[in-house]
């Protein structure tokens, strides 16, 4: 997470870009600036944190087509969309695109200094999220069949005798592949185990009687 | 009802058939007896003055051919009646009755085949004519049949000769006496004549008198003194008075004036007293009838002639009564320049045109210091031009009318040259166009204000594209403001990109501007005006102002504008206003097709006659339904067009001396093309 998050601003007026440049710059952002969509698209790394501040209105690839391009990544950039006119239909589709937020033009600093924050934190939120899942998934991927088995049994709450039962196995043998399975989670309680089971959207065994 | 009507109309349609051969009979009856009171020739029968021939010949001259039979039918009792009466064998009866018809026939079918039409004296060519076909063939041929009614009736075979010469003068007097009064009045526009005045009824009738006393006094004094000497100057005493008469009165007063003349000298011939005094009173007739013949010849000849340019006289003064009265009615004036004297000719309405008195000729200044003081100078160039290439057109100028105001008028001429083939002379006419010019004013004054309208109507079509227009440089400022103050708020303050800001804040400020004035012009109501208009910088003026809704609708535009374009006198806001509108067309005209096709081509070339610029789209083109109707006014395609742009489009353009066509592009899509001319000089078109 580098100190000074990045802002991108995409527009086709040189002049615009100019100066929304200057005062994000002054303001202490890092900023990045390119007067085409198809320019920015070329140059964008995901991997920089940051938000888009992006005109609506731009000759080959509007804004709306911009924000799904750089949808496609893990981690979706955030958006903010900046309008000459007052158009509802687009503000909406881009609101529930994700945009965080839909502001006219000419914009002042005291509406767009406050939406780059929201998108900025948001961009960092977003990617702690993305990397504790990442540490999680690549921890989950870690474990053998049977002790992913057994996660799903142990996070359905199940008792070891229990899951031995279904398994057709012994108590001790489960026991084992807990022990083992916890480990390579980093988790020591099941209520760590739940929450992070939860978070890697695996789901507890359901439907059975033991 | 019917059969009533169709037995009325038969009945009176034969009663007016019939009424002419009733008269042709009575006037034949008539002609003959006049002809035995004033006197035959000794055997009592032979009159050497026949009308009665002449009565047919009128009849056949007025009838149709195939009613000529009647005639003869009609007329041949009372012919044997008279003749029998004065005791004319009826072989002699017969023959002289043939000869009588056939020269009566042969007369009216050549004069009728010869001369055309009525009427039959009209012109010397055709006098000359009539004498030679009446006065001369016709009775030489028919005399020699007709010789032989006097052998018949017991004369010598031996007198053929002066047989055949009573035959033939007879007939050559009639013609040329009561035959040309017959001619002369028959067919003629009668109307003509009729409504003589009184000075001219009273002149003729004194003429005629003293016409009679001279025919009449001279031969009775030529009769008494008996003195050969003076003989022809009796003989041709009536002759002044002929003269007179032909020239004032023309053929039918001479004829009919000679008439009088072969009456009273015949009478008096015939009664003993005569200039002619030879062995017997026959030759003496016959000299009479010769002498009678040959003084009527050339009056003839002369009233025809006067006849003839008195005819063309009356058609000329026709025609220029017609000219003065349509030039009046139309309000046109007359004029005439000497170039070696510099003497100008008005017409009467043309200098009532002017508010100059009538009837004196004003002086090439006088007219020249009516002309506006903002015309004078393209007129004197004009007439400059016009003195070298003899072309003088002066399309409109003004005139300051005495206390008349300002008037706008027209004038066009052709030069007249010398032998050298210098001109010499203009001659022309001069139109009163001001009520044509305010028309024209009243309908640009309209078209304005449906221009104005318009425009305003797609300024808010556009009025989202504009905004965003005028919100990216109040943008730029905004922010720009926003950082100098952030900057400026820092301490230690970094003052090196202060400047820069603020050229930039200067800078999108009149960018700013330049929008908001752009779009005061297009919204203003202004008469339209002339000026010098570059196209493609209009071209390029409109795209910016249609940028970002160009962007929005995903179209790209594309340009190929020629470099040195001739530039086009024109009001630029009313032809920004048809780019727009087209464009706009153009780009509306491809909602249906995917974005990434959607393109307009603009394009402009010169050509031989000024500017030619094409918009082409890529959208359905137009169906053929559409391409007849699409400049009609309020014909759309649109879902919500008026349907009026393309109308005032093309009126606009055509106010600007182009046109405006909108076809299908072979490449697909609709394409619009406008043709201006290029701009001619740089005076402001009063004279072209």
């Amino acid at each position: 997470m580098s100190a000074n998050p990045t802002v991108f601003v995409v527009d086709d007026d040189p002049h615009v870009l100019r100066a929304l440049s200057r005062l994000l710059g002054a303001k202490g952002y890092d900023v990045r600036g390119f007067n085409s969509p198809n320019a920015f698209l070329d140059q964008h790394d995901a991997s920089v944190p940051g938000c888009a501040v992006l005109d609506v209105a731009m000759p080959e690839l509007d804004g709306l087509q911009l924000q799904s391009a750089l949808s496609h990544g893990l981690v979706a950039r955030p958006v903010i969309f900046l309008t000459g006119k007052g158009d509802i239909p687009t503000s909406v589709k881009a609101m529930k695109a994700g945009a965080v937020d839909f502001l006219r033009k000419p914009v002042d600093a005291k509406e767009l200094l406050p939406a780059i924050d929201v998108a900025i934190e948001r961009d960092e939120r977003a990617r702690r999220l993305s990397d504790e899942l990442t540490s999680i998934w690549s921890r989950v991927a870690n474990l053998t069949p049977r002790e992913h088995e057994v996660l799903t049994y142990v996070i359905a709450g199940r008792l070891n005798k229990q899951i031995a039962h279904n398994l057709g196995t012994v108590e001790k043998t489960i026991k084992v592949h807990r022990g083992r399975m916890m480990e390579k989670l980093g988790v020591r309680t099941v209520a760590d185990l739940v929450r992070l089971a939860d978070k890697a959207g695996i789901t507890p065994r359901e439907g059975l009687r033991g | 009802m019917f059969g009533v009507h169709n037995l009325d109309a038969a009945l009176s349609r034969l009663l007016t058939v019939g009424k002419r051969p009733t008269l042709v009979a009575a006037l034949y009856l008539l002609g003959a007896e006049a002809a035995f009171l004033v006197g035959t020739l000794s055997d009592k029968i032979f009159a050497p003055f026949w009308p009665p021939n002449i009565v047919l010949f009128g009849a056949f001259l007025a009838a149709p051919w195939r009613r000529w039979w009647i005639y003869p039918v009609v007329v041949f009792p009372v012919h044997a009646w008279a003749e029998l009466r004065v005791g004319m064998a009826v072989p002699q009866l017969l023959v002289a009755f043939v000869t009588n018809v056939a020269v009566a026939m042969i007369n009216a079918s050549a004069v009728r085949r010869f001369l055309g039409g009525p009427p039959w004296l009209g012109t010397p060519r055709k006098a000359s004519l009539y004498i030679l076909i009446t006065a001369a063939a016709s009775p030489a041929f028919v005399a020699f049949p007709g010789a032989f009614v006097e052998i018949l009736g017991g004369g010598p075979v031996t007198n053929y000769g002066t047989y055949w010469t009573h035959w033939f003068a007879s007939n050559s007097l009639g013609a040329v006496t009561l035959g040309s009064a017959v001619a002369a009045w028959q067919g003629s526009n009668r109307s003509a004549f009729k409504p003589l005045p009184s000075h001219h009824r009273a002149e003729y009738i004194l003429s005629v008198v003293i016409l009679v006393v001279a025919s009449a006094t001279a031969f009775q004094f030529a009769a008494r003194l008996t003195i050969g000497d003076f003989m022809p100057a009796f003989l041709y005493a009536p002759l002044p008075v002929l003269l007179w008469i032909s020239v004032r009165f023309g053929a039918k007063g001479a004829s009919t004036a000679i008439i009088i003349v072969a009456l009273v000298l015949i009478i008096r011939s015939l009664n003993g007293s005569t200039l002619f005094v030879t062995q017997d009173s026959e030759t003496n007739v016959l000299s009479l009838q010769l002498f009678i013949i040959s003084l009527a010849i050339p009056i003839l000849l002369l009233s025809a002639s006067v006849d003839q340019a008195r005819d063309a006289e009356r058609s000329i003064r026709k025609h220029e009564e017609l000219i003065t009265f349509v030039a009046t009615n139309a309000n046109i004036g007359f004029w005439q320049l000497d170039l070696a004297t510099d003497r100008l000719w008005l017409s009467d309405h043309g200098l009532a045109m002017l508010g100059l008195p009538p009837e004196r000729e004003p002086s090439l200044r006088t007219i020249f210091k009516m002309i506006h003081p903002e015309d004078r100078e393209s007129i004197e160039r004009s007439m400059q031009k016009a003195a070298r290439d003899g072309d003088l057109r002066l399309n409109e100028f003004r005139c300051v009318i005495p206390g008349g105001g300002t008037r706008w008028f027209l004038a066009r001429s052709h030069p007249s040259c010398n032998e050298e083939g210098t001109i010499v002379q203009f001659s022309g006419f001069f139109a009163d166009i001001t009520t044509q010019k305010a028309l024209e004013t009243e309908a640009e004054i309209q078209r304005n204000e449906v221009a104005h309208l318009m425009r305003i109507s797609m300024l808010g079509e556009l009025s989202g594209a504009i905004t965003h227009e005028l919100n990216q440089p109040l943008t730029a400022i905004l922010s720009n403001a926003q950082a100098a103050e952030e900057i400026l708020g820092r301490s230690p303050s970094d003052l090196t990109e202060i400047p820069g800001i603020l050229e930039d804040i200067g800078r999108e400020a009149a960018r700013a501007s330049e929008v908001i004035e752009r779009l005061r012009r297009l919204m203003k109501k202004s008469e339209s005006k002339r000026e010098t208009v570059d196209f493609n910088a209009l071209i390029t003026a409109t795209l910016t102002l249609l940028r970002s809704e160009t962007i929005q609708r995903k179209i790209t535009v594309e340009t190929n504008l020629a470099e040195e374009l001739p530039s086009v006198s024109g009001d630029p806001i009313q032809l920004q206003q048809v780019l727009l509108n087209l464009i706009m067309n153009a780009c509306e005209a491809m909602n249906a097709v995917p974005p990434e096709r959607r393109v307009v081509v603009i394009s402009t070339r010169a050509t031989a006659a000024g500017i030619e610029s094409v918009i082409a789209d890529r959208g359905p083109g137009l169906s053929t339904e559409d391409e007849k109707r699409i400049f009609e006014p309020f014909f759309t395609t649109k879902k919500h067009g008026l349907g009026l742009g393309l109308s005032i489009c093309t009126t606009i353009i055509a106010a600007h001396g182009g046109r405006l066509t909108l076809t299908n592009n072979s490449a697909g899509g609709a394409m619009t093309v406008i043709c201006l001319p290029k701009q001619v000089g740089s005076l402001k078109g009063a004279v072209g």
